[in-house]
C-alpha cells in the first residue's frame, strides 16, 4: 500500500518535474529568439517542413470533414425542417471548434512527431554537442526555428482547412443535396462574426496550439535519451501529450474566448 | 543555394496561401459587412420591452440596413429599455418623428430595429430621441390572442361544475376555456366518454361570480379562428331559473369537423352546379343525395 502510495507519489512529482522543465525551456527559447534572428533562413526551411509540407493532408481532411459535416448536418436539420441552415451550422461549427483542433491533431501527428524525430536523432548522433563544441547555440539554431514554424504554419493550415471545409460543406449541401445556393452562402454569412468565429475561434486558438504542439514536440526531441529506444518514446509522447493538451487547452480557451 | 531558394519561394507560397485562405473566411463567410460601422451618428429611443433584441442587431429602414444598435440598457428608475442607434452618417435624413419599431425576422429569426419615416420636415441629428416607438409583442400574448386561450380566468372566487354531454367535442381539452359573449367564464376540468350513453361527458367549473345562467341555456363547442384551439361557448336561453352546481345543459352543440364541412361543401358545390348546368332535363343528380 505505501510502496502504491510512494509510487503514485513519485508519478506526480515526475510529472509536475516534467512540466516545469518544459516551462522553463519554453522560457529558455523565448529568451533565444533575437538570437535566432540570424537564422531566419533556417525558420524557413523549418516553415516549408512543417507548414507547406502539411498542407496536402490538412486539405483532404479538411475537404472531408467539411463534407461528412454537411452531410449529417443536412439529414438532422431536416428532421426539424431547417435544412436552410445547413451552411451558418457547417461554418460556425468549423470555426469554432472542428477547424482548429482537427487541423491542430494532425498537425501533431505530421509536423510534432518529424520534429521530435529530428530532434532526438540530432541528439543521440551527438550533433547537438557537436554545435555546442563549435560555439553555435543549439537552442537559437534548432529549438527556435522549429518552434516560431510551428507558430506561424498552424493559423494559416487552420485558415486552408477551414476554407477546404466550406468548400467541401458547399458541394454537398448545394451540389448534391440541393440547397439553395444563395440561401447557403447569405446564411452563413448572417450567422458567422469575423471577430467571434474567424478571429477568436480560428486564429487565436489556433496559434496557442501551435506554439504547444511545437513546444511539445521540440522539448520532447531535446530532452530525449540518446538512444533509438528513446526516440521512439519521446515521438509517442509528442502525440500523447500534445493531444491531450490541445483538447483540454480547447475547452479553457473556448471557455475564455466565447 | 538554388536549393534554399526553392525552400524560400514554396514557404512564401504557403504563406501566401493561408492568408489568402484567412482573407476568404473573414470576407465570404462572415458578416464582415455588417460588423462594419463607418461614421455614425447616434439617436436614442426608449422601448417598453425590448424583447429578445441584442447589441449589434440591425436598424433597417424599409427593409435596408442603415446603422445598428449601439446599447440597450435600463432607464433608471423606469422599467423602460434605453435603445441607442448607431445610424450611418450617409442615412441622415429621417424624420424627427419617426417611429422605432422592434421587428423579427421571420417567424424565429432575430430582432432588428426598424424605422418608420413620419412627415416632419426637419431630420434627427446626434443624440436626438425617437418619441415614438413600438415595443415587441412577446410571442405568449400573441398566442394567447391568437388562440383565445390568453382569457381563461383563474377561479379564485370559487366555481360550480357543470356538465354537457356531447356527441361530438372534436379536440377540445381540459383546461379550455368556457366563453359567454366571447368572455372566459370558466374552463373545461374534465373530458371522458360515457359508456352508456356513448358520448362525450364535459364537465366545467363556472366562476360563482356568474350565478346567473339561466338553466336552458345552450352550450356548444366553437373553434376560435380558423385553426385556433377550441372552446366552450355558452350561449344564454331564456328561463328564469338559473344553472346550479351539478346541473346539466340540455341543449348542446357538437364540434364541426372540418371533414364534414368541406364534405357539405362539396357536395353542395357540386349539386349546385349541376342544376345550373343540367338545363336539358338530366333530373337526378347522383351528387344532389345528402
Amino acid at each position: 500500500m505505501s510502496a502504491q502510495l510512494q509510487r503514485g507519489e513519485n508519478v506526480l512529482i515526475g510529472s509536475l518535474a516534467q512540466i516545469g522543465r518544459c516551462g522553463l525551456f519554453l522560457l529558455r527559447i523565448l529568451a533565444s529568439i533575437p538570437r535566432s534572428l540570424r537564422h531566419a533562413r533556417e525558420t524557413v526551411r523549418q516553415l516549408w517542413f512543417v507548414g507547406a509540407m502539411s498542407l496536402t493532408i490538412i486539405m483532404t481532411c479538411g475537404l472531408f470533414v467539411g463534407m461528412v459535416l454537411s452531410l449529417q448536418l443536412y439529414h438532422v436539420l431536416s428532421i426539424f425542417g431547417g435544412t436552410s441552415a445547413t451552411g451558418s451550422v457547417v461554418a460556425l461549427s468549423v470555426y469554432r471548434e472542428l477547424g482548429p483542433v482537427v487541423t491542430a491533431l494532425l498537425f501533431a501527428g505530421r509536423a510534432g512527431t518529424s520534429i521530435t524525430a529530428e530532434i532526438g536523432l540530432m541528439r543521440a548522433t551527438d550533433q547537438i554537442a557537436a554545435m555546442e563544441m563549435m560555439a553555435v547555440d543549439p537552442i537559437a539554431y534548432v529549438a527556435v526555428p522549429r518552434f516560431l514554424a510551428g507558430l506561424i504554419a498552424m493559423p494559416l493550415l487552420s485558415c486552408v482547412f477551414c476554407g477546404l471545409s466550406i468548400f467541401g460543406g458547399h458541394l454537398v449541401a448545394v451540389d448534391w443535396l440541393g440547397v439553395d445556393n444563395g440561401t447557403f452562402w447569405s446564411n452563413m454569412t448572417a450567422n458567422v462574426d469575423v471577430w467571434d468565429d474567424v478571429v477568436n475561434g480560428v486564429i487565436w486558438k489556433s496559434l496557442v496550439f501551435g506554439a504547444v504542439i511545437a513546444l511539445i514536440a521540440v522539448f520532447q526531441g531535446y530532452t530525449t535519451p540518446p538512444t533509438s529506444e528513446g526516440v521512439a518514446y519521446a515521438t509517442t509522447r509528442t502525440v500523447v501529450a500534445s493531444s491531450i493538451a490541445i483538447l483540454a487547452l480547447d475547452f479553457v480557451l473556448t471557455a475564455f474566448l466565447m | 543555394m538554388s536549393q534554399r531558394k526553392s525552400y524560400a519561394v514554396g514557404t512564401g507560397l504557403f504563406i501566401v496561401f493561408g492568408f489568402a485562405a484567412l482573407a476568404y473566411l473573414a470576407t465570404q463567410t462572415t458578416s464582415i459587412v455588417n460588423s462594419h460601422q463607418g461614421a455614425s451618428y447616434i439617436i436614442d429611443a426608449q422601448f417598453a420591452n425590448v424583447g429578445q433584441l441584442k447589441d449589434r442587431a440591425p436598424v433597417k429602414v424599409a427593409g435596408v440596413r442603415v446603422g445598428q444598435v449601439q446599447s440597450i440598457t435600463l432607464e433608471p428608475g423606469k422599467d423602460v429599455a434605453d435603445v441607442k442607434l448607431s445610424i450611418d452618417k450617409k442615412f441622415n435624413q429621417i424624420p424627427t418623428d419617426s417611429t422605432a419599431v422592434i421587428y423579427t425576422s421571420g417567424l424565429l429569426g432575430d430582432q432588428y430595429v426598424g424605422l418608420q419615416f413620419g412627415n416632419a420636415k426637419n431630420y434627427v441629428t446626434d443624440g436626438s430621441h425617437l418619441m415614438l416607438t413600438r415595443s415587441t409583442q412577446p410571442l405568449e400574448e400573441m398566442l394567447g390572442k391568437f388562440f383565445g386561450a390568453g382569457g381563461v380566468a383563474d377561479a379564485i372566487g370559487g366555481s360550480y361544475k357543470v356538465t354537457a354531454h356531447f356527441t361530438n367535442v372534436g379536440a377540445l381539452s381540459v383546461g379550455a376555456p368556457v366563453k359567454m359573449a366571447g368572455v372566459a367564464i370558466g374552463s373545461v376540468i374534465d373530458v371522458k366518454a360515457d359508456p352508456v350513453k356513448l358520448d362525450a361527458t364535459v364537465t366545467i367549473a363556472i366562476d360563482n361570480k356568474y350565478k346567473q345562467i339561466p338553466d336552458d341555456s345552450a352550450a356548444a363547442v366553437f373553434t376560435s379562428g380558423l385553426i385556433g384551439s377550441q372552446y366552450v361557448a355558452i350561449q344564454p336561453g331564456g328561463s328564469p331559473n338559473s344553472l346550479k352546481d351539478g346541473d346539466q345543459f340540455v341543449l348542446t352543440q357538437s364540434a364541426m369537423q372540418l371533414e364534414d364541412l368541406i364534405g357539405k361543401f362539396l357536395v353542395n358545390g357540386s349539386s349546385s352546379g349541376n342544376s345550373n348546368a343540367g338545363g336539358n332535363g338530366s333530373s337526378n343528380p347522383p351528387a344532389g343525395k345528402h
